[in-house]
């Protein structure tokens, strides 16, 4: 992915989180932001990870209600973590990234409610509950999507598949 | 990759005139004019899937006559959500005339970028007179404040839900005083309300006015559940008035309201 499709895939999370998301009550827990973190990271290494997790993590606190800055600090540590972690085991299996998703998602919950412990008294999440159904909501959509993805060809390949059926039908005509 | 960086980190420190932070006040400012262009996209393809499911169970229904009675339900459907809608302007502006206070309408354009908080963002800002604070009402009773400064053409508002909102309040029937909190789960709780007062189920809590910011008198909820607290004060949990996950349209109080025998104006 390059900057531009992280930069359009921010974009898309962030409206789907602000319009879509709320009329959905099952899955009003999703962040779609950190999935998009969590599969740049997975995808791209470390740096585009903490890089993705700035930018989307600052937007996003931009455009909530609470303090800018904690929603960015955890996922570009959520983004380096998995980035490193993504470069040094095997994350290409299905089950692999289902942990990741998971585990990825526990993490920000993690930081993102230990922050704001330190900042303010009223409690985040008042169960493990709430961040393991948001960990598993995020897994759900962020798998699903990717293996959504994974079965549309990229656009180089519907060129090579475009010309190819050309070459066949009109033979080589160049060269 | 270096200079936008930097123009990042400025635009995070630097205010602009009205108080609130460069970063905040362009990304929100951009971001709901996306905001309003998906959600009326996302409103007009709600509409078409949901006349598109409809003719769909018709036909299952009845084959011969699946096109006019598909047709049929479809307007039905269209004029109850029409009617339905004039019906919630219709009580917005009774509510209006009915308020001594300048009133603006708004619609609400977006929710909250994050799951951990409850706000919406509406699509009025400090060109219609909305300002920080301003209360936010529907014809069910209080809905929120505006926080941050608002954007010119729209406004983010912090619903009472929210874990970090709260509103001075009072128990109607015999006006115990208390504050009422938004917990998680989308429920108010009234505390500070001490013991020995006399709090049942089923009572009416209306806002106390003493915090400056909603009125006197608006509905928050019911109480839901009343216990003897551990302390000095009773574990009291309300039931909001306002459906929140339901929310469209609002009113925003712009102005203090008129003296007695005034007429209200209109925003």
């Amino acid at each position: 992915m390059r900057a531009a499709q992280v930069g359009v895939a921010l974009a898309f999370a962030l409206a789907s989180q602000t319009t879509l998301v709320p009329r959905m009550t099952g899955v009003a827990t999703v962040d779609l932001v950190l999935v998009v973190v969590l599969s740049v990271a997975m995808r791209q290494g470390a740096v585009a990870g903490l890089w993705t997790g700035t930018v989307g993590g600052l937007l996003q606190d931009a455009l909530s209600g609470g303090v800018v800055g904690v929603g960015g600090l955890a996922k570009t540590l959520v983004g380096y973590f998995v980035g490193r972690f993504a470069s040094q085991f095997d994350v290409d299996r299905l089950w692999q990234q289902v942990m990741v998703f998971f585990f990825g998602s526990l993490l920000h919950a993690g930081v993102f409610v230990g922050v704001y412990s330190l900042l303010s008294e009223t409690a985040m999440l008042s169960s493990y509950m709430a961040a393991l159904t948001q960990g598993g909501a995020n897994t759900a959509i962020g798998v699903g999507a990717g293996l959504a993805l994974a079965a549309v060809p990229s656009v180089e390949e519907r060129q090579r598949r475009r010309k190819r059926r050309l070459e066949r039908r009109f033979g080589r005509r160049a060269h | 990759m270096a200079v936008a960086c930097h123009v990042l980190l400025i635009s995070l420190q630097v205010n602009t005139a009205s108080g609130v932070r460069v970063f905040e006040g362009v990304t929100f400012g951009l971001f709901a004019e996306v905001q309003r262009l998906v959600s009326g996209s996302v409103e007009q393809l709600s509409d078409l899937w949901e006349g598109y499911v409809g003719l769909v169970e018709v036909q299952a229904e009845n084959d011969a006559l699946r096109r006019e009675v598909s047709e049929l339900q479809l307007e039905v459907q269209q004029e109850r959500a029409l009617a339905q809608r004039a019906r919630g302007l219709e009580e917005l502006l009774d509510m209006r005339r009915e308020v001594n206070f300048s009133t603006v309408g708004a619609r609400v354009i977006a929710g909250d970028a994050t799951p951990y908080f409850r706000t919406v963002t509406i699509d009025r800002g400090i060109s219609d007179g909305v300002r920080h604070d301003s209360a936010v009402v529907s014809p069910e009773g209080v809905v929120g404040r505006v926080v941050r400064d608002p954007g010119p053409r729209a406004a983010r508002v912090q619903l009472l839900i929210d874990r970090n909102a709260a509103a001075g309040a009072l128990v109607e029937r015999n006006r115990v005083a208390g504050l009422v909190a938004g917990e998680e789960d989308g429920t108010l709780s009234m505390e500070y309300v001490s013991n020995l007062d006399d709090v049942e189920v089923g009572d009416a809590v209306v806002t106390s006015g003493i915090d400056g910011i909603y009125p006197k008198g608006f509905v928050i909820g019911t109480v839901a559940l009343v216990e003897r607290g551990s302390g000095l004060y009773k574990t009291i949990q309300v039931e909001p008035a306002v459906e929140f996950a339901d929310l469209e349209d609002v009113l925003v109080i712009v102005r203090e309201p008129t003296p007695v025998g005034t007429s209200a104006g209109g925003g």
